[in-house]
């Protein structure tokens, strides 16, 4: 289940972290195992939560929440698909898909039927740097979640019959969200220019061909490398008890091995530059589309919450500059979109507009061009500012509302920012972002000859033109 | 050498387990006591004007919502369909106090977000933001509720807009899928069933727009919930002061076209959209309306047979033969009527077998008994969902305005969980042979490449074949 929309941001940041942890440092263990907690003060809105390692390395986050008698169970295993083979590229994404097979202890097909029958449900996503599982259940099947993902981590089953059902399922939804719909690669596509020679040239789906070719021993290779606790992070929020769910966890998950984890490929894109173009002809797309996208940090980057505001204050609300343009007064597009795409490792922030019919996508460009010039050389009003301010807190502050977004909010900042409590400070960060850093962040990351430009001529249906 | 690893792994996995006697891995942990999954409190009030409040305080975060519901979706649509569409998609253009862009203006300096549509049924104003600009928010929404100016400059932009955006929807497959299958079950002369066209939009004027939001828009033909980190006793009066002097009137009665009886004789429905590297396609036919009585319970039938991953489908077309990424099933109701619809994408060369499979479940499920165990499993997934859904109080807000649109029993959503929980093997198969189709009885409409896809369908019985403006194409010219 990869991400399918197409600014979701899924997974962040840490631009060191390739170094951690490759670094023999992970080996600690009990006595580096001392609990944080922070706590809520009463009447305000944060997310009291503790977190610890297991010996094993295991890190786990507990944030009882008694107002519904509900659980959410969120483990995040710290691999996606840069840390793939470039010619073993879907990997990541195909072994969330064999999760869901069965374990030494759960049947074939099984794990599902246990989460339904317990009146519960469960997905799973794959990105760029990680693979997450979430079942949300009632408060008092709390055990179940732990005991299918402990299994699932200890030792998880892999057969012939899954892996050939799956090579099939896996390419149905290639085909649903990628080749069947108007611009459904058009994330594929601008991945491989912006992200090029690095392993985020290729998105999570992968390329059909790798799935096929690869034995089942290398997908088992795969789990074996990635799929330890020393790799994840379990985060349980909603209505449990903190003592008895620890006790709980050490159980299941104490037993499971550690390992050493493989080294992850280095992430460096070579320098850009000049503009790079790439025109996308594909039958079935009714409209014209055009998408002006950058490399910029990872998200860990200082300037990272800087090129966030940015883009809210270019797309985000019908007062933008940019949907004031070219949608509003220009009336030339039908919509903006301005995205940070922030991962571990690289970054990206896009703006794509889809024109109205019968617009020349020149005139698209030039007024992207224009508006982002305009940003860099007269920089932004201070009402902008403010605004922009106000609309990321509101966003902020309706972030986090059920068990299952806290839950993976918390390993999120755990993982990518080695700060889980952020969840509850991010704020700050954003207000420390001055009106000049949206004008410096415009003109350093935003230039001509670094910009990537992928262009969407409308096309009919491809046996239009050879009918009489 | 890798036979040698595993080995070892389990080996000391074995140890470990070993050493805690106390844990049984063999089986699923046993639940503790099930939490009871009774309805949030809220609180109700009617204004004198007739406008019915509810206000579902929750107090996780520091924000509102207000949430509007005014019967006045496409089934008022009359002679112009796509009135109530175009007409609600204006109602944060321009106000009589403020022009779109300072709406728009106002609404992104407090960080909020006002936005206004159309369905069938109804249409709704939303409108969220900071609690600390409570004031703030309700006045903008108040306004974009009362005072739409509907400026022609804006209906021109918009109506622009519309059709480009209806240049795209026909080319994704979900869309197309929906609207002929619309058009089938319930005729095109029904507003559930209109198709949308750049004449229908092209006609659109601003006296129409106008009409509607006069006619429709009274406090006795709509219900408002607030939602969020509020309290009632403060919420009520600035809502009061707000919507307090909004004019009730007497709402005319819908005249509206028949629903077609369901159909008897079993039709195939093509439309070709070249290119397509899948089929999208449906298996449909007339279901029933939001307040049949029977629709809680027929739920269970649904999730045996489509409802998530262990429904029938998803263990058919998905895991056993591999034919698509998901595959469900679903009875949409509205006030007036509502369609079951089974639905799935799958490669071209499979169309054929996966929907074969699809009728053959369906069949199974209507005449063949349930297990046990799986009726509990769907039993339990139901009433367990249900629990799980009341963490959101945005969820609770729309049931409690579901109630009120579709004139439900009061106590629907308290006895919902317990008349799930309860359906006894009798009723499911009582109800599938009541509400499932015949397979003679089906409507089959499938998006895809004709070329590859019709010659299998034709194995099925006589196809229409339509093109991207749902026109059907002469039998000949095929």
């Amino acid at each position: 289940m990869v991400p399918s929309r197409f600014f979701a941001r899924l997974a962040a940041a840490c631009f060191l972290c390739f170094l951690l942890w490759s670094a023999p440092a992970n080996v600690q263990a009990a006595d580096d195992n001392a609990p944080t907690t922070e706590k809520a003060a009463a009447g305000s809105h944060r997310i009291a939560f503790t977190e610890y390692d297991l010996p094993n390395g295991l890190h786990v986050i507990l944030a009882p929440d008694a107002t519904a008698p509900v659980v959410s169970s969120y483990l995040l295993y710290h691999v996606g698909s840069k840390d793939e083979r470039p010619d073993r590229t879907g990997f990541a994404h195909f072994f969330e898909h064999l999760m869901f097979e069965g374990s030494e202890f759960i049947a074939r097909g099984q794990i599902d039927k246990l989460i339904s029958s317990a009146g519960g449900n469960l997905n799973a996503s794959t990105s760029y740097d990680q693979t997450d599982y979430h079942i949300n259940l009632p408060a008092n099947q709390l055990a179940l979640a732990l005991w299918i993902e402990s299994e699932r981590m200890l030792h998880a089953k892999i057969d012939e019959t899954g892996v050939e059902t799956q090579r099939q399922v896996v390419k149905e939804e290639r085909r649903m969200r990628y080749d069947n719909q108007p611009y459904g690669g058009l994330f594929e596509e601008t991945s491989r220019l912006v992200f090029k020679d690095t392993p985020y040239a290729w998105v999570p789906i992968g390329s059909a061909q790798y799935i096929d070719r690869a034995t089942i021993e290398e997908f088992r290779d795969f789990y074996k490398t990635w799929y330890r606790p020393n790799n994840a992070t379990l985060a349980l929020c909603g209505d449990f008890e903190i003592e008895s769910t620890k006790k709980l966890i050490a159980e299941y998950f104490g037993p499971i091995p550690r390992a050493d984890l493989p080294a992850r490929a280095r992430v460096e894109p070579p320098e850009q530059r000049q503009e790079q173009t790439h025109l996308v002809r594909r039958p079935n797309t009714p409209l014209p589309a055009t998408l002006h996208a950058w490399r910029v940090p990872p998200e860990t980057d200082a300037d990272a919450y800087a090129l966030d505001l940015l883009s809210n204050l270019l797309a985000t609300g019908r007062s933008s500059r940019l949907y004031r343009r070219l949608v509003d007064t220009e009336q030339v597009a039908v919509s903006v979109q301005a995205f940070p795409y922030l991962q571990e490792s690289i970054g990206m922030l896009g703006v794509f507009a889809i024109g109205q019919r019968g617009v020349d996508l020149k005139k698209l460009d030039a007024l992207l061009d224009e508006e982002i010039a305009r940003v860099q050389k007269d920089g932004v009003t201070e009402e902008e500012f403010q605004k922009t301010r106000n609309g990321k807190e509101s966003e902020l502050a309706g972030a986090h509302g059920s068990a299952a977004t806290r839950a993976r909010a918390l390993a999120h900042y755990h993982v990518f920012y080695h700060d889980t409590g952020l969840v509850n400070t991010e704020l700050e960060r954003y207000l420390a972002v001055t009106r000049d850093d949206l004008q410096r962040v415009a003109k350093k990351y935003l230039t001509a000859d670094t910009k990537n430009l992928i262009s969407y001529p409308p096309m009919g249906s491809p046996t239009e033109k050879s009918k009489p | 050498m890798l036979r040698f690893l595993v080995f070892l792994c389990c080996a000391s996995v074995a140890c470990a387990t070993a050493a805690r006697a106390d844990l049984d891995r063999a089986h699923p942990p046993a639940p503790g006591p099930a939490p009871a999954a009774s309805f949030p409190d809220y609180c109700e009030i009617t204004l004198p004007n007739g406008l019915k409040v509810f206000v579902i305080e929750n107090h996780r975060q520091p924000t509102v919502t207000f949430r509007l519901l005014v019967r006045a979706g496409a089934v008022c649509d009359g002679p112009k369909p796509g009135t109530a569409e175009i007409a609600a998609e204006l109602l944060n253009k321009g106000t009589a106090r403020r022009d779109a862009n300072a709406f728009a203006q106002a609404a992104d300096t407090l960080g909020a977000v006002i936005e206004a549509g159309a369905g069938e049924d109804a249409a709704f104003v939303y409108a969220s933001g900071l609690t600390r600009f409570l004031p703030q928010v309700l006045d903008l929404f108040s306004d974009a509720v009362l005072h739409p100016a509907f400026p022609e400059a804006e209906l021109t932009k918009e109506k622009a807009r519309s059709l480009s955006q209806l240049a795209q929807a026909r080319q994704r497959p979900p869309w197309l899928l929906s609207t002929l299958r619309d058009k089938l079950l319930y005729g095109p002369a029904h507003p559930y069933g209109a198709v949308p066209t750049d004449a229908v939009i092209n006609a659109l004027t601003r006296a129409d727009v106008q009409a509607w939001h006069r006619t429709w828009f009274r406090p006795n033909n709509a219900s408002l919930a607030i939602v969020g980190d509020v309290r009632a006793d403060d919420v009520l009066p600035l809502v009061e002061r707000a919507f307090g002097a909004w004019e009730k009137g007497d709402v005319p009665a819908l005249q509206l076209p028949a629903l077609p009886a369901p159909a008897q004789t079993r039709t195939i429905h093509l439309i070709n959209r070249p290119g397509s590297v899948q089929s999208t396609f449906a298996v449909a036919a007339t279901g029933l309306p939001r307040n049949n009585a029977d629709l809680p319970e027929l739920g269970v039938v649904n999730a045996i047979l489509g409802g998530g991953y262990s429904g029938r489908l998803f263990q058919n077309l998905r895991e056993r033969h591999g034919y698509t990424y998901g595959a469900g099933s679903s009875f949409s109701s509205l006030r007036l009527g509502g369609i079951f619809a089974a639905s799935a994408e799958v490669r071209n060369e499979v169309t054929l077998p996966a929907l074969q499979e699809m009728l053959a479940e369906i069949a199974r499920l209507r005449d063949q008994p349930v297990l046990d165990a799986e009726l509990a499993m769907q039993r339990n997934y139901l009433a367990g969902n249900y629990l799980l859904s009341l963490e959101s109080p945005i969820r609770t807000a729309e049931r409690v305005q579901e109630i009120d649109l579709y004139g439900l029993p009061g106590d629907y959503f308290k006895t919902y969980a317990r008349r799930v929980a309860s359906v006894s093997t009798e009723r499911v198969e009582a109800l599938a042979k009541k509400y499932l189709p015949d397979a003679d009885g089906v409507t089959i409409v499938v998006v895809g490449e004709a070329r590859d896809v019709r010659p299998q369908l034709e194995k099925l019985g006589q196809v229409i074949v339509y093109d991207l403006n749902f026109k059907a194409q002469p039998a000949a010219a095929n």
